[in-house]
């Protein structure tokens, strides 16, 4: 049976187990839901419960575990001679799996019967697999033929076995709830318990898939430390790789990256912070209800615009126009890709990130702090400076950091408008390049993954993230510490 | 001479600080005050007594035009404070505001120091030429609140840090140090335990001595306690106005009677 067809059975199994979980508990009741612990539908949804669940979870592993115990057999039975090393064998792996798909698919298309698959012979089995689509990378050998039909037959003999455990689970779970099911079984206790399970799971996935992020980054980055010194690459003002991946001709000094990483933010926040919060301070405390009713929204949308789009914007937009009315008149250089252009765009993608959150911040201020100033006699523009953006400071505080943190990681509007050139200069309108975009460079095309022109990436990667999590941590603490305690 | 001082603070006992005339506000469609008449003493404490949403504070909120920070608040009528009306087109409100100080229902001290929280007003106000005024203005303000003993060691700590009577206080202060010659109070003390409220009432009478103070209350006994007159509001009329001691022991309206006899409210 094919996972699809197990699925669609336990599902089954459930709706039924639902239906008659309902209907035991009502009869058990005699007919009176108010006789009942819990709502007869949680007697119906406990039995789903316990039939899903575990037939699912212990099919998601399987699904996962069988590949990797069969590769495991069927690689044993191959002759060592047969390959020189650990890649050759994943590469003759790869040919049984193939082989083994093929004659599968061959029998399910009717090309060829059960017996002839088994029976198949190596000489021809190329061209006939080639026949319905399968393509194989060289003739088959006799070598890998044995190992394939020995792979169908583990494979079919381990599916057929996880169909019968998978539906005994969810039968088991069946008979078992089922037969629990009484006037006074707390089912609605027993959901609740199987909804924060759920809960947690969600939480922890989160919070798992972070942590391997991190550890897979490490490892590539250890890794690349082994083969290149941790001095060099964090103190050296060269960005120099060399592509042909011999010898120690490359110089990876991050500094010319994080260089223009830091300008381009830094500039991006120019932008971004005074216009971000006066238009959150116009929208909070000056317009009316419905103006802010559409602005808000409409300055929004420029958070949803992809950042290609920006980069393009950059490119043909903003990139020539600085050049030829500032950078050019004044003999500041003639590259469209500069510093300036994509510190400009990001600046204005930025401008919904500042001014959303600290337009909710503001609002969040008690309006008695107002009545207060008002009540003093001050003007509005002075109850803003002086109670209302010093109230809402670590939250603007916050926000500006989050910002930070999007105009670091920035990637797309930096190819576009700043170049892809390392260097240190501090001339804005020179091309720079940020840590992120070297990254993309380093991974795409023909790679190496043993070579440390390649490692390099997760070094900077790394390098990125600590500098992010490292704002991210500055911003949860000046919340913190500077929150006021109003009421 | 003396005789003629004693003349005079007669009549300055008896001086209209504040007349209101055919006061209406409207709250959108909600009529919310009707035909309000009233005119108010200086050097007094006048109570605002009435049951919840009979429009006591919103005719407070009139004094110093606070309903204008609200865009569906529409004001009709005059209210005239010295004889000058302050819903003229000259008179800026603004000024009107330092000029009528007031304290809200909760304690709501800026989070700032203390000692910024009092000079908040005479710094946005120019009031002190250099910071020997404002300190003084400072401590002046805190002691007319009768908080400079408990906070005068701690001037640079936040005003939020105050117990809840305190905070009170400093907004009094705060209210105080602009020198106003109207205190409107929406009543200051129901966020307060009664150990505080005590302290507050007892800062209302000294400050009746300089000021003309406006005070809204829910507790009948704090009225009884703190005014010289006493106006009651019913469902945004205004009722009844006259001597407390007349309205608590002789009103002349039913309604008034229910009220202050547990009837209704």
């Amino acid at each position: 049976m094919s996972p699809l067809w197990l699925l669609v059975s336990i599902a089954v199994l459930a709706l039924i187990g639902a239906v008659i979980g309902r209907r035991k508990a009502m009869a058990s009741a005699g007919g009176d839901a108010r006789e009942l612990h819990s709502l007869p539908n949680y007697y119906g949804a406990n039995v789903a419960l316990l039939v899903t669940a575990p037939a699912l979870l212990v099919l998601a592993a399987w699904m996962i575990l069988q590949p990797m115990l069969i590769e495991g057999r069927v690689a044993s039975i191959v002759p060592d001679a047969a390959y020189q090393d650990a890649g050759a064998l994943n590469l003759l792996m790869a040919d049984v799996r193939r082989v083994a798909g093929g004659l599968d698919l061959a029998v399910a298309q009717g090309a060829l019967t059960a017996q002839e698959a088994h029976d198949a012979e190596a000489t021809d089995l190329r061209a006939r697999l080639a026949e319905i689509g399968v393509a194989v990378g060289s003739e088959v050998d006799t070598v890998i033929l044995e190992a394939a039909q020995r792979y169908r037959v583990l494979d079919s003999r381990a599916d057929l076995a996880r169909t019968v455990v998978i539906l005994i689970l969810a039968l088991a779970g069946f008979i078992f709830t089922v037969s629990r099911i009484d006037r006074t079984y707390r089912a609605r206790n027993s959901v609740e318990l199987a909804v924060l399970v759920l809960l947690i799971g969600a939480s922890t996935i989160a919070i798992l898939t972070t942590f391997g992020i991190v550890m897979s980054m490490l490892f590539e980055t250890m890794n690349f430390f082994r083969q290149y010194p941790a001095s060099e690459f964090f103190f050296s003002t060269t960005w120099d790789p060399s592509f042909s991946g011999r010898g120690g001709a490359s110089e990876l000094g991050i500094l010319p990256l994080l260089w223009g990483t830091l300008y381009i933010s830094l500039i991006a926040l120019l932008v971004s912070v005074p216009i971000g919060l006066f238009a959150a301070i116009y929208l909070s405390e000056y317009a009316d209800k419905r103006f802010r009713g559409f602005a808000k929204p409409l300055l929004e949308v420029l958070a949803g615009i992809p950042t290609i789009v920006y980069g393009l914007f950059a490119l043909i937009t903003v990139g020539p126009l600085l050049r030829d009315a500032i950078a050019s008149p004044l003999g500041l250089g003639n590259s469209a890709s500069s510093v300036m252009t994509a510190g400009l765009v990001m600046g204005i993608m930025l401008i919904p990130f500042v001014s959303s959150l600290s337009d909710d911040i503001i609002n969040a201020v008690p309006q008695a702090m107002r009545d207060g100033s008002y009540g003093l006699g001050a003007t509005q523009s002075e109850t803003i400076r002086q109670v209302i953006v010093p109230a809402a400071l670590p939250g603007i505080v916050g926000a500006i950091l989050l910002a930070a943190s999007r105009a670091i990681g920035e990637t797309m509007i930096v190819v576009l408008g700043a170049g892809a050139a390392a260097r240190i200069d501090v001339n804005p309108f020179e091309a720079m390049t940020t840590v992120t975009v070297k990254i993309v460079s380093q991974l795409t095309g023909d790679t190496d993954f043993s070579s440390p022109e390649t490692l390099v990436a997760f070094a900077l990667g790394l390098t990125l993230f600590v500098i992010t999590l490292g704002l991210n941590v500055l911003a949860l603490y000046i919340v913190r510490r500077y929150r006021e305690q109003y009421e | 001479m003396n005789d003629m001082r004693f003349v005079e603070r007669t009549v300055g006992n008896e001086e209209v600080k504040i007349a209101a005339r055919g006061v209406h506000v409207y709250y959108g469609d909600t009529h919310a005050i009707k035909d309000v008449n009233i005119d108010i003493a200086d050097k007094m404490v006048t109570a605002f007594i009435g049951p919840s949403g009979c429009g006591k504070s919103t005719f407070l909120r009139c004094i110093n035009r606070m309903n204008d920070t609200i865009p569906i608040a529409r004001i009709e009528g005059d209210i005239m404070i010295d004889g000058e009306d302050i819903y003229d087109r000259r008179v800026d409100p603004v000024q009107l505001r330092a000029k009528v100080g007031m304290v809200f229902q909760k304690p709501n001290p800026f989070p700032k120091s203390i000692y910024d929280n009092v000079a908040y007003g005479p710094k946005i106000h120019g009031l002190a030429r250099n910071k020997a005024e404002l300190d003084e203005i400072v401590e002046t303000s805190l002691r007319r609140a009768a908080l400079w003993d408990e906070v005068k060691d701690r001037l640079q700590a936040p005003g939020t840090g105050l117990s809840g009577g305190q905070q009170q206080r400093l907004c009094i202060a705060r209210a105080v140090a602009t020198s106003p010659e109207v205190l409107l109070m929406d009543e200051p003390c129901s966020a307060l335990d009664p150990i505080a409220t005590d302290q507050v009432e007892n800062l209302i009478h000294e400050l009746r001595e300089r000021y003309s103070v406006v005070i809204v209350t829910h507790s009948m006994s704090q009225a009884s306690r703190v005014s010289q007159r006493t106006a009651y509001f019913h469902l945004g009329e205004m009722v009844e106005y006259g001597e407390t001691g007349d309205i608590f022991t002789n009103p002349r309206d039913q309604r008034t009677e229910n009220y202050i006899t547990g009837r209704i409210g």
